[in-house]
């Protein structure tokens, strides 16, 4: 059988209720004493009894404000949660990107006193929030030279998504998400239509940091050569100059250079005190290198061999000059074109760049060496570019000489002969994030006539 | 009347003079604003109270606030905490610690992210007692106050051996007027 039972009254009002009848059993002869006396001195009863009606109604009111806060005891004592929700105000502002940290961070002893800080309920990672972050890049052109065949153009450089999460205290994840417009451009071999748009995944990275000494990344990344490569990725934004050296362009863009890997890699501090040092070392599948030349030259899915690729890199930060960077490393894989022996590939680079706020200096140097397997000839591809600018206020002028020179014979990218010029441009800084850049490129080409470009752009970040 | 106003004209020159010379004797008489608090435009290094570390060099505490170092000695991952933009504090370090201006130091953290060097970004809070409170909570954290708004809920950190009460402290926030 069901009983019609009601709610017992929470122990404070209780207490609330009996304080106020004692008050009532007080307060009433107290008054009524108090008025006698009244009365009997001033003879002012009408007074008197004006008085305890007042007293009589306050009464009242005070019986009815209980009655009220009883029909509102099922509401009042909502879970403490929500109390403690209500307490923002004391809280520090910590941004929504902070939450996850913290609550991963609050850990051991420091926990039991989380109750004592009236922040703390506001710092619990909240589950119905996304972790990604999320940093556009991008970039607009205008550009016309003198190449026959070219013609002036405006032109939509990469939009780039750059995204990142805070899986745990030790893992992250980065990725950078490239939509760009326009054919490839491999090894001299042009795919693709002219106007459309594609999306690459040109980095996807899981990272564990366990020290500063030791962090793993797996996934597509920036191989270690040299400096460019790592340092600017996809960002034009960042660049000073309006793209990258000759060097250090993409693979499809007519690179000759592996820029990016798929496969593992592990880099950190070396401990040697000043020096700075700081090691990476990469392996992964390499560069595409069988026939047809034209598919995607990052083997993303499938290595078209066993045989990996593995790339060192050393490098000094020294404390004595700040901005300094010196370093070298060895790149090496073996490649396997359809019709012709294997090729052991070998890429040495160095590098010794100055940057400060105010004023950079890029030096790098490399030579790629082809080394058919069963012949004496090795084929070496020589390159390098300096690169120095200065700011003055929100204006940077540039200027960039580069070289590169492959033999016609070259096996691996015969298109890309011996190409020199010098840059020189200007950069102006409309805003923190947004930069209008002004380059003038004078190149020559072997057995060409030389190339005069002009171009204008606009990067930014968002 | 010439003689008058040659007379009222001694009068005004040496009333100013003695006026002039009162205002400087009482100006070097006051004690200077350091004098009154040297800790007060002080910046303290913050660290959580578990934090095993006593004190840092200047070039180690512009490595961590770079993001060139990511974790302490006994591994635990350093978490920046960092005054929002335009405060005075942030200003002084930056400047001091940094060496570089607001702009400048967004964009290198921009691009250690971006470069991946830089695992995580700092952590940005609106005021003092913010930051005290991240700091406390959060055994990986660093971060910066007046030292006047210090308590016994942190660590202060010595920078180069000092604390900011010690006389060659470096770390010191400007009067507005000199930001």
């Amino acid at each position: 059988m069901n009983t019609l039972t009601f709610p017992q009254p929470p122990e404070w009002l209780k207490m609330a209720r009996r304080l106020l009848r004692k008050r009532a059993l007080f307060v009433l002869p107290a008054l009524l004493l108090n008025s006698a006396l009244l009365c009997a001195q001033s003879a002012s009863s009408a007074d008197s009894a004006q008085t305890i009606q007042m007293l009589l109604q306050r009464i009242d009111r005070l019986e009815a404000r209980v009655a009220q806060l009883e029909a509102a005891q099922p509401s009042s004592s909502a879970p403490a949660s929500t109390v403690a929700a209500t307490t923002p105000a004391s809280a520090p502002a910590v941004s929504s990107s902070t939450l996850g940290a913290v609550a991963s961070d609050l850990t051991g002893p420091q926990q039991e006193m989380e109750s004592e800080q009236p922040g703390s309920p506001e710092e619990r990672m909240d589950v119905s929030k996304t972790l990604l972050r999320i940093r556009g890049f991008g970039d607009i052109n205008f550009h016309g030279d003198t190449l026959k065949g070219d013609t002036t153009s405006f032109t939509l450089g990469q939009l780039n998504l750059f995204v990142t999460s805070d899986i745990s205290e030790k893992f992250k994840f980065l990725s950078e998400i490239v939509f760009e417009g326009g054919p490839d451009n491999i090894y001299g071999v042009f795919r693709g239509e002219n106007n459309a748009f594609a999306v690459d995944v040109e980095r996807y990275l899981l990272q564990y940091s366990y020290n500063d000494y030791f962090n793993v990344s797996v996934g597509r990344f920036h191989t270690a050569i040299g400096y460019y490569n790592t340092a600017y990725h996809h960002s034009t934004w960042f660049q000073t100059a309006t793209g990258r050296p000759f060097l250090f362009q993409f693979e499809d863009r007519g690179g000759i250079l592996p820029i990016h890997t798929v496969g593992a890699s592990v880099s950190g501090l070396i401990p040697s005190g000043a020096l700075g040092l700081h090691y990476v070392a990469e392996v992964g599948n390499g560069r595409a290198s069988r026939a047809p030349l034209v598919e995607e030259p990052v083997q993303n899915v499938i290595d078209d061999q066993n045989h990996k690729a593995f790339n060192l890199a050393l490098f000094a930060r020294p404390e004595a000059i700040r901005g300094l960077q010196a370093g070298f490393s060895v790149y090496r894989d073996l490649l396997a074109p359809v019709g012709s022996p294997r090729i052991g590939e070998t890429i040495l680079a160095a590098h010794a760049i100055y940057i400060r706020p105010n004023f950079e200096w890029l030096n790098e140097a490399m030579v790629v060496r082809h080394a058919p397997l069963g012949q004496s000839h090795v084929f070496q591809t020589p390159g390098f570019y300096t690169q120095i600018s200065k700011r003055f206020g929100a204006y940077r002028p540039y200027f960039r000489y580069q070289y590169v020179n492959a033999a016609a014979n070259e096996p691996i990218f015969p298109d890309v002969g011996r190409q020199q010029g010098p840059s020189a441009g200007i950069r102006f800084d409309a805003s923190e994030s947004v930069a209008l850049k002004l380059q003038y490129d004078y190149t020559t080409i072997r057995n060409q006539q030389a190339i005069n470009a002009l171009a204008m752009q606009v990067g930014f970040t968002f | 009347m010439t003689r008058s106003i040659g007379r009222w004209l001694i009068i005004a020159v040496a009333a100013t003079c003695l006026l002039g010379v009162s205002y400087r004797s009482a100006r070097a008489g006051a004690p200077a604003r350091d004098e009154l608090n040297p800790s007060e435009q002080n910046l303290a290094i913050i660290v959580n109270t578990a934090n095993p570390l006593d004190g840092l060099s200047m070039s180690e505490l512009r490595k961590i606030f770079l993001g060139e170092r990511s974790h302490w000695p006994n591994g635990r991952r350093i978490t920046l905490v960092m005054m929002v933009p335009g405060q005075p504090e942030r200003k002084a370090l930056i400047r001091e610690v940094c060496q570089m201006n607001e702009s400048d130091f967004s964009r290198h953290f921009l691009h250690g992210l971006f470069t991946g060097e830089v695992f995580v970004s700092p952590k940005t809070l609106a005021s003092p007692v913010g930051v005290r409170k991240f700091v406390f909570n959060v055994p990986g954290a660093i971060g910066y106050v007046r030292a006047t708004d210090v308590d016994s809920s942190v660590k202060v950190l010595r920078v180069d051996g000092r604390l900011p009460d010690d006389k060659e402290y470096s770390l010191r926030i400007p009067p507005p007027a000199a930001q």
